[in-house]
């Protein structure tokens, strides 16, 4: 159980999507206009990513890795289908979001017009993939593993969108030299961002 | 004093619009509110002009770290030559320490103002008095043997990247004395951290006398050296290594009476950080897993730069929660954070900088959610009223 917090607490802080890898940076500079509008995509960050990747973990480990289709018969054993865990795993991302866009445009219409094209290309924000990619190289030992770490990596990206929201929504009167504008301000705020969030890499769980 | 404002009065036309020199309009209005309150009135309404500007509030910042600093002079000369051996004089301690310590302030001052002033000609706004405070503080934050080059270099990073961007004193999001100091930490580590760089000397090989270590008391800590701690009594008064102006408690004190006596620093924030750091070390208290963790709540508050961060750098004005709600939460976590890093992460033996930082990152949420907070609480308020 302890393991498992410390998995959690890891994916929130330590190796944070956004600052520590750097991942998920598209939608993340481009939904981060306010805060509510933010919460809603980081809500659905966490919903796909807590779903996708033990999904993905029980598909890597039942059907992709070497060996894993031992469990139809001996004849199966030596089977690799690794090259094709990209596009499985895209495919149940994709899924994942056609469904939480479905439930969003039913139920919340002015947020799924505010998120735009926004939530279908969740489906390539690389923080989604990068997860279930992490999960596949770091060898989680359990589905129960893979789903803190897919729970934490989605708090994690939440927590960052919805401060630079924060942030931006207070810079937005202030006097920003013309170039830096917009964006410009914004990738400088992520970077002091990173650099406040070091302050969490190195502790060892 | 008359003659000064007469004299001023006269050639203040030239910098007015249609003057001859129109164009350092921002320059002269800078050195004249610095001399003089400025003696705008209101024309109409009922507007109260406050003749408390920015520049008086930052000088009250300014006054309050006077004790910090004068220790701080004090404190170099005395450590530099406890290493050396040396028995000298109050006299001479000082006077070594002030002459280390005027060129760092010279460069802050001079890279920053003269930043700040480019800054302001180039795109037309008053000059900003927020670096009076910024450029003392960075002084205090380093350590005392760091190569000017980088100090002006960080300074310059503060300043351009850590506000200019934002708009200029008042719209930055973190610290900018902070930041000159990340900048540092992670640009050249080598001179930041270590046991050589806190006492004067030597990183430039100056051979210190034997049981000298010139570690401050977190790295002892965080190297499992409990025993080896200085005792609470000298970490108070702060006859220890550090950076130049983070380790007497006492004058840190008195600077907070400053701040709180004026109103110009929250108490509150101070409060709940320090509310934070105790309750964090009660709770490592609680688990106890290491040696570090065991060292007394109360004990942690009086190392490092808990006490200078939580007086001076947490309560600023501009980069800390603005809601009254809002700072009891971003002061509680300060602290809190301050204590966990500190411990808990082997990479940095201090972090107080980094928790600052990164309550910085979220004040504006936490403010975010105090204000629909409130909006919530009156809405409801309204419904029953209309029934």
């Amino acid at each position: 159980m302890a393991h498992l917090f410390d998995i959690f607490i890891k994916s929130i802080f330590i190796d944070n999507m956004v600052f520590a890898y750097f991942l998920g940076m598209c939608s993340f500079l481009a939904v981060s206009k306010t805060v509510k509008t933010s919460v809603g995509l980081g809500v659905a960050v966490i919903f796909v990513m807590t779903i996708t990747v033990p999904v993905d973990y029980l598909l890597e480990n039942y059907l992709l890795k070497a060996g894993a289709l031992s469990w139809l018969g001996p004849q199966f054993a030596d089977l690799n289908l690794d090259f094709l865990s990209f596009i499985i795993f895209i495919a149940v991302i994709a899924s994942m979001v056609q469904l939480v866009e479905m439930i969003i445009e039913k139920y919340s219409p002015t947020l799924y017009t505010s998120l735009g094209i926004f939530l279908p290309l969740i489906a390539v924000n690389c923080a989604i993939l990068g997860g279930s990619l992490f999960m596949q190289e770091r060898d989680y030992q359990t589905v129960w593993e893979a789903t803190s770490f897919g729970l934490g990596s989605g708090i994690g990206w939440f927590l960052a969108i919805v401060g630079m929201a924060a942030i931006r929504e207070k810079i937005r009167y202030s006097n920003v030299p013309k170039p830096l504008k917009g964006l410009g301000i914004t990738f400088i705020v992520t970077g002091l961002m990173g650099i406040a969030f070091m302050s969490f890499m190195g502790i060892k769980l | 004093m008359k003659a000064l404002r007469k004299y001023v009065d006269k050639i203040k036309p030239h910098f007015e619009k249609g003057g001859k020199f129109e164009a350092f309009h921002s320059t002269f209005e800078a050195f004249e509110t610095f001399l003089f309150v400025p003696d705008k009135v209101t024309t109409s309404g009922s507007h109260i002009r406050d003749p408390l500007d920015m520049k008086r509030t930052m000088i009250v910042v300014v006054v309050a770290l006077v004790p910090a600093m004068l220790f701080g002079m004090w404190n170099i000369g005395y450590q530099h030559f406890l290493a050396l051996g040396e028995q000298v004089s109050l006299g001479q301690a000082f006077w070594f320490g002030f002459l280390k310590m005027l060129p760092i302030i010279v460069v802050s001052y001079g890279v920053g103002l003269g930043l700040e002033f480019l800054f302001a000609q180039l795109r037309g706004h008053e000059v900003n008095e927020g670096f009076l405070v910024t450029g003392f503080l960075i002084p205090l934050i380093v350590p005392v043997d760091i190569p000017l080059w980088m100090l002006a270099l960080a300074v310059a990073f503060a300043v351009i990247i850590g506000k200019e961007v934002f708009g200029g004193t008042g719209m930055n999001i973190f610290n900018p004395a902070l930041t000159a100091r990340a900048f540092l930490f992670f640009a050249y580590p080598a001179w930041m951290s270590g046991d050589q760089v806190w006492v004067a000397g030597l990183k430039h090989g100056l051979q210190a006398v034997d049981g000298f270590s010139g570690a401050t008391p977190l790295a002892e800590a965080a190297a499992g050296k409990i025993d080896q701690l200085p005792s609470v009594w000298h970490m108070f008064l702060g006859t220890i290594p550090g950076s130049i102006g983070e380790t007497s408690v006492l004058a840190i004190l008195i600077g907070a009476f400053i701040l709180i006596y004026t109103g110009i620093g929250s108490w509150k924030i101070m409060l709940s950080a320090f509310t934070g750091g105790l309750v964090m070390g009660l709770i490592l208290n609680l688990f106890a897993a290491n040696p570090y963790m065991e060292i007394p709540a109360w004990e942690q508050l009086f190392m490092g730069g808990f006490a200078f961060g939580m007086v001076f750098m947490a309560t600023d004005p501009v980069t800390s929660s603005q809601t009254e709600t809002g700072k009891w939460i971003y002061g509680f976590l300060v602290g809190i954070m301050a204590i966990l890093i500190r411990v808990l992460n082997p990479a940095y033996p201090e972090g107080v900088m980094l928790a600052i930082l990164l309550m910085n990152v979220f004040a504006p949420l936490i403010d975010h959610y105090v204000v629909e907070a409130n909006i919530k609480r009156r809405l409801k308020r309204a419904k029953v009223s209309v029934q």
